[in-house]
């Protein structure tokens, strides 16, 4: 295999075919991704660069503290967003699965992983939805901040405003994610792709599926840890 | 879900032509819709976007004539402007909220609509399919929507010129705060909402073409046609796209920063504002530069996202037009390759008086120096082109040859404010100006001048009338060195640009006489193009007939298709390629096309 | 193979998929476990040096994501390039950008006397139960401050 790499990349970029073996659909997927990697890039960045430009910030351990049915006044920092991590680590793991199952033509399998990933994509929604509006009742919104600084001093709204904007917008991109894999499982119910004899369309809807839980790493790092 | 209609679109196209080495003519029904509305050939897609771009420069370029009226003509008043503009010209005499709608809407409709929908929307849709040898683009359900996404912030721009309040009125880069307070001008209000729905629609369309493009080029190209043997113009519109793809996303985030700083309250980009009449504002904490940074980190590979296909155009044309190869082939592909990267990491020498760090300031001033290297191996490239070669003056050829001119004149002033330290001197003067419009603008648009008159042979498959285009090219040269040359004086001056009246400074007056000298200049160049929107209609209709199926005697694949191709473009096999596009003069030949096998005693280039 | 289509097996079984999964989920324990170590510590040299080990912990997350889950590593090296070299955009993005914000930080330390101050007073701290009560009005109120100046 390899001694014949060489010898056949020439004829990858000699035209008549795709020099990466890849059909344009996934291509344009991949490049798709790219760019939509530089618009949630330069929402962290100016999170950051504000961050920067800022005297102080709160702690997000104070912040983000607070767990469902939990008795008020128990603190459990980390806890309940390590919960959502770990929802949309494992719904991507079942997405992974999918796609090895449609490279088997195994429908079955495809619609066992899909299922599952639907209900992770809607179980990490539905914890989203609890903290905005455990939130919300805290007094935190778009253009209000309740929250102090760490070293108690008074802090800008843009804490706020970094949070739901950029939370918000990758919220708005799991719900896609979401809706894009029904699609997927209606189509994979109907035989669409048993008839096409492939199926690349999960494969192409298990990129993005995975793009925005690589985003939810960095939105993650940078909104609870740092 | 749109994903899944692409394909769904593209399988019904790629089963019947993309695929089909047994091509034959069309017998399917097209009505007037499907080939002229929503059509899906990239050859009707790019006139679309041609006529549209043409359009909204008659609009732009009208824009510019009326306020050159106020620049030049400050104290005259002239009652058909009442006519025309209402309560925006009252008494004839241009208000100063219409004066800096103009101006802003100017720089809008011409930088993003004009040079980047209007030029690379055209040629990367009708020359990558053409001279790679493809069917059609790699998805030509979404290279439709690209167009109608365009046409959708078309609308929205006009319409914002008719709203109470007038169109946004803050600059085309609509900065904050200006851009973020409705009260701050008239023009923040409904008008800046319309201008960003429109900008927000404009980058869809953007990135949906340049994902296209990209994926074409890469994916599509016929056999034998191997990267290094494209023609340069696929080269740099290919990179175009991927400026444009890398780039509009971090405007598009800017943008929603902005929209919730506008309506939801949120101090992004604000702090510690007063305004007159309404007082203190909450917000705080914000920063304004930081909005010029993602404003820049795009605008700056905008610049390129308007020249690149004009430098690829005019590499193609000035190799066919002098019968030589082109000069350095990889070198050109490595310095666009190079203005590419580049155009990522110098984006703050926008900056340099905005409070910007002056070490970071050093740093990009460094960056930016370095974009004179790729530029000046181009230049020289095409002077060697030139050099020595059998020219044929065509009108594509002289604005071809007028673009390099202005290319080198514009981009030496460009040296000049790439420094820190001379830039806070000429920042926001008419020196600015005069740089951006010869090196960027009036440059881009005598490349796409040259592609227009070089490919509508292939477009209409008739030719556009010679001696018109001799005239427009010769007053348009003439002009525009007569107006942006004597702007960098005023520049140098001291004159800031976008005031209002400059009649009324003791330090300006004196340039009353010079002022309306560029205002007359201007509204002759505007009539020329009319000249050319004449010559374009008329030609379409009843130019002189192509009766020849290559006229250039070029040898690259477009010319290989009928003179009337049709959706698919080859009849029968897509031709294979065996060389590159620039065999020009070689043994002894005129030209050999891109088709013709290697013979065996031919010499290597 | 040259005739191979896209259904070919990328090399990635059952196993490859376990492993990573057990990776992405040892180091999601790691940087939690290093967010809770954070938890109450001085801002010191020891608490940037965990950012930057969580940092790099995130960037090999990103990593094993890109690599195995969306199979970029088992695609064709030019493809992998054509991926990897524009990103190596975000590092200039990311320096030139935080570091201006920090130098205007220390441009409004400087020139605002009052910015300086303010961010040293300290605030009466709210009690939570407090802030909870009726607080569902307070981000309306505060838009509608916003507004009704519109």
């Amino acid at each position: 295999m390899s001694t014949t790499t060489t010898a056949t990349t020439g004829k990858l970029w000699g035209g008549g075919k795709s020099p990466f073996n890849v059909e344009y659909g996934k291509l344009m997927m991949w490049y798709f991704l790219m760019s939509d990697a530089f618009t949630f890039g330069a929402f962290l960045i100016s999170y950051g660069t504000i961050r920067f430009s800022t005297n102080g910030w709160p702690d997000p351990n104070e912040v983000f503290r607070s767990f469902p049915f939990a008795p008020e006044g128990v603190h459990a920092p980390l806890v309940f967003v390590s919960i959502m991590t770990f929802i949309l680590i494992i719904s991507s793991v079942t997405m992974v699965l999918a796609v090895h199952a449609g490279h088997k033509m195994d429908k079955k399998g495809v619609v066992r992983n899909l299922i599952w990933t639907i209900i992770g994509g809607l179980a990490f929604l539905g914890c989203q939805a609890w903290e905005w509006t455990h939130l919300f009742h805290e007094g935190a919104w778009w253009g209000s901040n309740p929250f102090l600084n760490a070293d108690g001093t008074a802090s800008s709204t843009n804490f706020t405003n970094y949070f739901f904007t950029i939370t918000g917008f990758h919220g708005f991109h799991v719900f896609s994610g979401v809706v894009i894999n029904i699609v997927m499982l209606i189509m994979t119910l109907m035989d669409k792709f048993e008839q096409r004899g492939h199926y690349l369309m999960i494969e192409k809807a298990g990129l993005y599926w995975h793009f925005v839980d690589l985003v939810w790493v960095f939105v993650f790092t940078c909104f609870y840890l740092l | 879900m749109s994903n899944e209609a692409v394909v769904h679109a593209h399988g019904a196209v790629a089963a019947h032509e993309v695929h089909g080495d047994h091509h034959h003519e069309h017998h399917h029904h097209e009505t007037f819709i499907s080939k002229y509305v929503f059509s899906q050939d990239h050859k009707m897609i790019a006139k679309q976007f041609l006529i549209t771009g043409m359009v909204w420069a008659v609009l732009g370029g009208l824009m510019s004539v009326l306020f050159r009226l106020q620049l030049g003509y400050p104290d005259a008043t002239f009652p058909w402007l009442e006519d025309i503009l209402g309560k925006w010209a009252k008494g004839g005499r241009i208000t100063p909220e219409a004066y800096y709608a103009l101006v802003t809407t100017h720089g809008t409709v011409l930088v993003f609509f004009v040079l980047t929908a209007g030029l690379s929307g055209t040629f990367a849709n009708f020359l990558i399919p053409l001279q790679i040898g493809a069917r059609d683009m790699a998805s030509p359900f979404m290279n439709m929507l690209s167009y109608w996404f365009f046409f959708a912030a078309s609308i929205v721009m006009l319409s914002s010129m008719f709203v109470e309040t007038g169109p946004f009125s803050g600059g085309w880069t609509a900065y904050p705060p200006l851009s973020a307070l409705g009260d701050a001008s008239p023009g923040s209000k409904t008008g800046m909402d319309l201008w960003l729905i429109s900008m927000a629609l404009f980058v869809v369309s953007s990135l949906l073409g340049g994902l296209n493009y990209i994926a074409t080029v890469l994916n599509m190209r016929t056999k034998g046609m191997s990267m290094t043997r494209l023609p340069l113009t696929i080269w740099a519109l290919f990179f175009t796209a991927v400026l444009g793809v890398l780039s509009f996303p971090v405007l598009f985030s800017g943008f929603i920063l902005l929209i919730f700083d506008r309506n939801f309250g949120t101090s992004f980009y604000l702090s510690d504002i007063f305004i007159n009449g309404v007082g203190a504002l909450p917000n705080e904490g914000g920063s304004a530069i930081l909005y010029q940074h993602l404003f820049w980190f795009l605008g700056h590979p905008e610049v390129y996202i308007i020249l690149l296909p004009a430098m690829g155009m005019v590499s193609e044309i000035l190799s066919i037009n002098s019968r030589k190869p082109i000069f350095g082939y990889i070198a050109m592909i490595g310095s666009i390759f190079a203005i590419t990267v580049l155009a990522f990491l110098v984006w703050a020498h926008h900056m340099f008086v905005t409070g910007l760090n002056p070490f970071l300031g050093s740093i990009f001033v460094l960056l930016t120096l370095l974009i004179a290297v790729p530029s000046a191996i181009k230049v020289f490239n095409w002077l060697t082109t030139l050099w020595r070669g059998n020219i044929r003056f065509t009108p594509a050829m002289m604005f071809a040859i007028g673009f390099v001119s202005l290319f080198i004149s514009g981009g030496l002033t460009g040296i000049w404010l790439g420094n820190s330290a001379l830039d806070i001197h000429l920042h926001d003067t008419y020196f600015v100006i005069a740089h951006f419009h010869i090196v960027m603008g009036v440059a881009s648009m005598f490349g796409m001048f040259a592609g227009i008159y070089h490919w509508f042979p292939k477009m209409y498959a008739r030719y556009l009338n010679n001696t018109m285009g001799y005239i427009h090219f010769w007053v348009t040269i003439a002009g525009a060195y007569l107006i942006f040359w004597p702007m960098h004086y005023q520049g140098l001056a001291g004159m800031p640009r976008r005031y209002y009246d400059y009649s009324i400074w003791e330090s300006f007056k004196q340039f009353a006489e010079l002022n309306r000298f560029i205002s007359t200049v201007a509204m002759i160049v505007f009539a020329v193009q009319l000249l050319f929107l004449f010559n374009f209609f008329y030609s379409i209709f009843k130019g002189r007939k192509v009766t020849k199926q290559n006229p250039w005697d070029a040898t690259t694949l477009e010319w290989t298709a009928p003179i009337h191709p049709g959706h698919g473009n080859w009849e029968g096999e897509i031709p294979e390629v065996h060389r590159w596009a620039y065999d020009y003069g070689k043994d002894g030949k005129d030209f050999i096309p891109q088709t013709t096998p290697v013979g065996a005693d031919e010499s290597h280039h | 193979m040259s005739h191979s289509t896209t259904h070919e097996t990328h090399g990635n079984g059952t196993s490859e998929i376990k492993k990573v999964t057990i990776i992405l989920t040892v180091l999601t324990i790691v940087e939690l476990a290093l967010g809770f170590w954070m938890i109450g510590m001085e801002h010191d040299g020891l608490r940037n040096a965990i950012k930057g080990a969580i940092v790099i912990l995130m960037l090999a997350k990103a990593f094993y994501i890109v690599g195995y889950f969306m199979h970029l590593k088992h695609e064709i090296r030019n493809m992998i390039m054509t991926i990897v070299v524009p990103l190596a955009l975000f590092v200039w993005f990311i320096i030139a950008f935080l570091y201006d914000g920090n130098s205007f930080r220390n441009l409004r330390n400087t020139y605002d006397p009052h910015y300086r101050e303010q961010s040293t007073i300290k605030v009466e701290k709210k009690e939570h139960g407090a802030a909870t009560h009726g607080a569902g009005e307070k981000p309306a109120e505060n838009k509608g401050a916003v507004e009704s100046k519109h």
